[in-house]
């Protein structure tokens, strides 16, 4: 068996990292809107979020908008790198040994 | 690095929840960037079909007037936007420029016969235009919010002749802004 990234795989965790994938870099996205995006509750987004900033594949920015806090989150480049690195195994694994 | 083993089987799974995700985050994220401009354009509609009907003889300089204020508001947006946005707002700024030009095009060519005419053919440009989108990249909203603009304005023009302009500006610019608020939802 194949040893893969475990703070990516786990499924709120893998989601967060695809979403934020799918923007253009440096671009960022609300925790309110991305909690709707991966279906999670505000304290366990809260948790994985901490969890993968903790490991340097996001970066999380607080500030205040319209006088209401606002965090947003973003991939970091070290992020984009572990999560093609961990679709790449993914493949592989599929694959097999002839692939 | 913390890692773990996984079968071929989860890595499949795993895979598939991800391209899920990606998709989903990249389609909300190409709505929300659409829907600014959707409203706009339905409030550039209710006002300047509400003023036509008020002020016929006006018609020309008042969408002259309503357009260009909504293209230099496109452009503003797009130049001011943070760098990774700038490129695609001036992007959708200059598809709005080329939908009116094109209008403006087929008017020269193909004189509308009719202040009905004149006002019917836009929106259903417009809706062409959504549809088209939505079928090759923006996702199935764009599609519904074409399909609703294009159905209105063709109900309107064959079923309400007498209150055209008023129906068009209210419903269909009114459908424009509902589509507006629905786009920056996930």
């Amino acid at each position: 068996m194949v040893e893969i990234d475990a703070v990516i795989h786990q499924p709120v965790r893998l989601k967060i990292m695809a979403a934020l994938k799918a923007l253009p870099s440096h671009e960022q996205i609300e925790f309110v809107r991305l909690r709707k995006l991966v279906d999670a509750t505000e304290g366990n987004l809260g948790a994985h979020i901490q969890t993968l900033e903790q490991a340097g594949y996001i970066a999380v920015e607080k500030d205040f908008a319209d006088n209401k806090p606002r965090t947003r989150v973003k991939l970091t480049k070290q992020g984009r790198r572990a999560f093609e690195d961990y679709v790449a195994y993914l493949k592989d694994l599929i694959a097999g040994p002839e692939g | 690095m913390e890692t773990q083993a996984i079968s071929p089987e989860q890595a499949a799974d795993a895979l598939k929840q991800a391209a899920a995700a990606e998709k989903r985050s990249a389609q909300a994220y190409r709505y929300q960037r659409f829907a600014p401009y959707l409203f706009l354009w339905g409030v550039i509609w209710v006002i300047g079909c509400g003023a036509t009907d008020l002020a016929p003889h006006w018609s020309g300089w008042i969408w002259l007037g309503l357009i260009l204020g909504a293209l230099a508001v496109s452009i503003a947006v797009g130049r001011g936007a943070e760098p990774s946005r700038s490129k695609s707002n001036w992007r959708i700024a200059l598809s709005f420029t080329t939908i009116w030009a094109f209008i403006a095009s087929t008017y020269a060519v193909m004189a509308p016969v009719s202040r009905m005419q004149q006002g019917a053919f836009p929106p259903l440009v417009v809706a062409f235009f959504y549809i088209l989108l939505g079928l090759l990249w923006t996702g199935p909203r764009l599609i519904i919010a074409g399909l609703a603009v294009g159905v209105l304005t063709l109900g309107g023009f064959f079923y309400l002749p007498q209150h055209f302009l008023l129906w068009e500006g209210f419903v269909g610019g009114g459908a424009l802004i509902l589509a507006g608020m629905w786009f920056r939802r996930v």
